[in-house]
């Protein structure tokens, strides 16, 4: 598309989400039928001049009404405020909550429902007090990692009669982070004591609880409330965390080879480095993670999984990206890779079977999975 | 109460509601009427399990089908009114379904089955019962509706339990009348183009007591009963006449008579008078009569002697026959619109008129074998009087003597016109009628007897005079050249009212018939005559148009009121939606820094609760550099109003607003720069 047509293109697509965000209005099955039994009534009515068939059609033009006047007061004047997890495992549930506030002074909402565009979980909502708020939850399964932008909540009704469902969406900007699945079996990381094994990517002392202390930091989901500096948080009016360091740490690091086209292998890829993070925080060892050219420097516990997992949920493979660092090859690292690099040193490569649920890590030089 | 069962229960009423509709129209088979309400009945109490549930639709299914045999040999064999046998299919459904367990997802089958019954009901002419039902079943099928939608959405996301206050319930109802209104306005206005519904099935009411095809002096041994049975409703467009109560309301004239029964001759030649000669050598005004008729056994228009005109108004087709009556062809109740002379020709010129055109004389001065002393009898009334209508006037004046009575003659010996005029001496109406008929054909003048409705009661309730089948009665009508037939009444007057049967119900009957002839008129007969009426009506409300189409002063005058008043009732509605308004919760100061919140979040700048105005700008920075400047100072505005306590004056929240507009535009051009794909640079720029 030229740019001469893509420009008003864009300006009359947007302008035409914003109306169609307003309001739409589709017939349920229910509704057609009676619209259609309203419409067969009036022209026996018309062809006949049977008076009481004018009655029984207005009464049934007053359902009609009054269902999209009450169906437009049961949406209109809410407030939705969504809560989201940090993030969901694939496969696992995902439950976004949602708190809904009425803005009516005297009527009740009933039977909303919300949805998340692209999402097939619905939040339902019976009853919505006038003035009063209440929750509700829906349920989603991912099958793929990555971030799902959401832009906007979508709420519906066809209440009271069911006669037509009427939507409006309410923008509201959000993201979900969908974890790669962690729970392959997987060995333990190989260790190696102190430093890490290449430069650059080694830190002066590993991170560690109730160590010698390193410095202050913003508070990331995940951290131990009990590390929040109160003191340094009041001034700065931002939660701040105190970093310790731990001496001695051992050294672990994942190296996720990014080059290959993306695919069930490489998320197979994603899912053995994914258990191999899991595994090294299951067993209290400290790990660092590099993905092509994204670095999660070492750490350990549960809010550094989180972290990694964030970076392996946006991960990118391209057969064109960068090819890992031989220098980085050592007894610490470990090579997590589709096709294998040789002469790397420990590392898995991910085979792949004819179905994909069977997908298991290969082995290859020393590294064992 | 669960929602199921709430929801059933509504269910099951709108069925009692479409059977009452249809009782008020078509009536019922009484088995299957009383078997399917107490089925119904049964099923707000009690529901089966799903088990005898399904036991139970063992048994429905056999009678089902025997029912559509009965209505196929209805259709196909006996040819009648296949109405009938459906809705007793219909019913057995009905109950059918109602008697289910409470899981059976037959909601949209019970909705279906009742409306069915109610659409049913409209083929026919029902009464104002048919009203009752609709309100009823409108009111009820609002609830229904959403409490049967409720529950669906509740156990289609298990949701248990959905709080259902009976306030709100009562809330709900109320909207039911938003619905019925919005069925009046459709009802009023939407456009009528065809003629009115004669509705199916009109049974005929055969009049034991009143009205009927023929007048004998025969019956003996017992006494007219009541028979309070309303039969025309009439109204008077041009006013009501100061003697509506003794009007005559005529139907049929006999001219034959075989001693105890009169009857109409088959082969009676045209024998009434040219309505030119009613319509200019009578006198009076031509009096409008709108009558609104029940269907009787006898298809005979009724109306005020002479009439000179009659239209229909609901598609029956009215013709005079050669006898002067008005009959009629068409099905349903008859309503029409006559117009007649209101007064009798002078005496004077009756007197005058003893030449010119006569009926045939084989028809109009037949007499049966009498006793001799009849002729004897009329020959002594009338003698030395010379023009037929002092002769008339005379054998009036002397049957005016006898005594009206209810009472008929003990035995059949008695019930003779001999035994009347020279025995009894008293009678009904019929007797006075056939002995002045017998008396004056005896003296050579041509008479017949006529059969009708004598005075009523007016319904000040429905502004009408009401008739009933009490007020049969029968008259005489004697020929005059030049005049036509003009009405004489024997019966003694004063004494027929007196004998007259009142019950005692008529108050509440007047009442009730009341709204029966508005609702037959108002909504079943309504047509695009009253339409037009009432459009006319109301645009008579804005005043009479000058001849030219120009509007005159009375009426600019009373469209400035009828303007005026809108304009009231508007600013009143204006008025009362500024009272009610939602107070402002919060200061302007705030407000125009959540509307800074609700850009930066248009422009893709991820705003989570929690975030401080100083962040948001620290944030904004690096996205949108350009509009951190205004955008800081609608935040140190907000800063020193919120937390800092100063008010702030008209000046700086303009400048709030101002730097509020400046943000808007700087975002806006931002977001246009990144969608047009310009580097960071360009854009800081």
């Amino acid at each position: 598309m030229t740019p001469l047509i893509a420009g008003p293109y864009r300006r009359v697509r947007e302008v035409w989400r914003r109306i169609r965000g307003w309001r739409r209005i589709s017939f349920t099955s229910g509704g057609l039928v009676f619209t259609v039994g309203a419409l067969a009534i009036g022209f026996a009515a018309v062809n006949t001049g049977n008076n009481l068939l004018y009655l029984l059609l207005g009464g049934m033009l007053g359902f009609i009404a009054v269902s999209g006047w009450l169906s437009e007061q049961a949406i209109r004047g809410l407030v939705v405020t969504r809560r989201l997890p940090r993030g969901v495992t694939v496969g696992q549930e995902l439950r976004i909550g949602y708190t809904v506030r009425s803005r009516h002074r005297t009527l009740p909402s009933f039977a909303v429902e919300i949805a998340e565009g692209g999402l097939p979980g619905r939040a339902f909502l019976p009853f919505v007090p006038a003035g009063g708020s209440t929750r509700a939850r829906s349920l989603n399964t991912f099958v793929r990692r990555g971030v799902y932008p959401l832009e906007a909540v979508t709420l519906s009704t066809s209440f009271p009669f069911g006669l037509f469902r009427k939507e409006r969406d309410l923008t509201l900007p959000g993201e979900i982070v969908v974890w790669p699945r962690s729970v392959r079996p997987v060995t333990a990381l190989p260790t190696v004591p102190g430093e890490g094994v290449a430069e650059g990517l080694a830190v002066p002392g590993m991170l560690g609880h109730r160590g010698e202390y390193r410095s202050l930091r913003s508070y990331r989901p995940g951290d131990d409330p009990r590390d929040i500096h109160w003191r340094s948080s009041a001034r700065l009016r931002d939660p701040v965390v105190r970093e310790y360091e731990r001496d001695g740490s051992e050294c672990r690091w994942i190296y996720l080879d990014v080059r290959h086209e993306p695919g069930d292998a490489a998320e197979a890829a994603i899912e053995v480095a994914a258990a191999l993070a899991a595994r090294a925080v299951a067993e209290n060892h400290p790990f660092g993670l590099k993905a092509g050219e994204a670095v999660v420097p070492r750490g350990e516990g549960p809010g550094h999984l989180e972290r990694v997992l964030d970076l392996l949920a946006r991960v990118d493979f391209s057969p064109d990206a960068s090819g890992p660092d031989r220098a980085l090859a050592g007894d610490g690292c470990v090579l997590v890779s589709v096709a294998g690099v040789p002469g790397f040193g420990t590392q898995i490569v991910v085979g792949i079977s004819s179905r994909p649920e069977e997908l298991l890590p290969a082995t290859r030089g020393e590294g064992a999975a | 109460m669960s929602l199921r069962l709430l929801h059933r229960r509504l269910a099951v009423l709108m069925g009692h509601a479409g059977l009452v509709a249809f009782a008020g129209g078509a009536g019922f088979e009484p088995l299957s009427a009383v078997l399917a309400a107490l089925a119904l009945t049964l099923a707000l109490f009690w529901h089966p399990d799903a088990r005898l549930s399904s036991h139970m639709e063992r048994v429905w299914v056999p009678i089902a089908a025997l029912l559509v045999v009965r209505a196929l040999i209805h259709v196909v064999f006996i040819g009648d009114d296949v109405v009938v046998p459906v809705v007793d299919l219909l019913l057995l459904l009905l109950a059918a379904e109602a008697l289910r367990s409470l899981d059976a997802p037959n909601d949209i089958r019970l909705y279906a089955l009742s409306f069915a019954l109610l659409l049913a009901s409209t083929a026919y002419r029902p009464g104002v019962l048919f009203l009752v039902a609709f309100v009823a079943y409108v009111v009820l099928s609002t609830l229904a509706l959403l409490v049967g939608h409720l529950r669906r959405r509740a156990e289609h996301h298990g949701v248990r339990s959905v709080p259902l206050g009976s306030r709100l319930i009562v809330t709900v109802a109320k909207l039911s009348v938003i619905i019925l209104l919005i069925s009046g306005v459709v009802f009023v206005t939407f456009p009528r183009v065809s003629r009115g519904w004669a509705g199916r099935g009109d049974t005929p009411a055969r009049s034991i007591v009143g009205f009927s095809d023929q007048i004998s002096i025969g019956e003996h041994g017992s006494r007219i009963y009541s028979n309070p049975q309303v039969v025309l409703r009439v109204e008077f467009p041009q006013g009501i006449p100061e003697d509506v109560l003794r009007l005559r309301w005529r139907g049929r004239s006999y001219d034959r008579f075989d001693g105890i029964r009169w009857t109409r001759s088959s082969s009676l030649p045209p024998s009434s008078a040219p309505r030119q000669w009613y319509r200019d050598r009578w006198e009076g005004p031509l009096l409008e009569q709108r009558v609104y008729g029940a269907p009787l056994d006898v298809r005979v228009l009724f109306a005020l002697h002479p009439t000179v005109g009659v239209e229909s108004d609901n598609g029956i087709q009215p013709l005079f026959d050669n006898a002067g009556d008005i009959i009629y062809w068409g099905r349903g109740a008859p309503a029409y619109t006559a117009h007649s002379r209101r007064d009798s020709p002078e005496p004077s010129a009756l007197r005058e008129s003893e030449s010119g055109y006569r009926p045939e004389a084989r028809f109009f001065l037949q007499l049966p074998e009498l006793d001799e002393r009849i002729p004897a009898l009329a020959d002594s009334l009338t003698a030395g009087l010379a023009t037929r209508y002092d002769k008339a006037v005379a054998i009036q004046r002397w049957l005016r003597s006898f005594r009206y009575t209810l009472e008929l003659p003990a035995t059949a010996r008695e019930a003779t016109l001999q035994h009347f005029l020279f025995q009894r001496r008293a009678g009904h109406c019929e007797y006075f009628s056939t002995a002045m008929v017998v008396l004056l054909r005896a003296a050579g003048v041509e008479a017949r007897n006529v059969n009708g409705f004598l005075g009523g009661e007016w319904n000040r309730f429905g502004g009408y005079l009401a008739v009933t089948q009490n007020q049969a009665h029968s008259w005489v009508e004697v020929w005059f050249p030049g005049y036509g037939w003009v009405t004489f009444d024997p019966t003694p007057g004063g004494a027929a009212a007196e004998e007259r049967i009142a019950s005692w119900y008529w108050p509440g009957r007047i009442l009730l018939d009341g709204i029966q002839h508005r609702w037959s008129k108002w909504i079943l007969d309504y047509d695009a005559e009253l339409q037009s009426g009432l459009v006319r009506q109301w645009a008579g409300l804005l005043g009479p148009m000058r001849p030219t189409g120009e509007p005159s002063p009375e009426g600019s005058r009373r469209r400035g009121r009828v303007l005026g008043g809108a304009l009231l009732v508007l600013a009143l509605l204006i008025g009362f939606r500024w009272l009610r308004r939602r107070p402002p919760t919060l200061p302007r100061e705030t407000r125009a820094y959540i509307r800074l919140l609700d850009t930066c979040r248009r422009a893709g700048l991820p705003t989570p609760p929690g975030l401080t105005p100083l962040a948001l700008l620290e944030r904004l920075g690096l996205s949108h550099a350009r509009a951190v400047n205004p955008a800081r100072r609608v935040v140190d505005h907000y800063l020193r109003a919120r937390y800092g306590g100063e008010v702030l004056g008209k000046s700086e929240l303009r400048e709030m607003s101002q730097a509020l507009t400046a943000t808007r535009r700087m975002l806006r051009q931002g977001s246009r720069q990144v969608r047009s794909g310009a580097s960071p640079e360009e854009i800081e720029r």
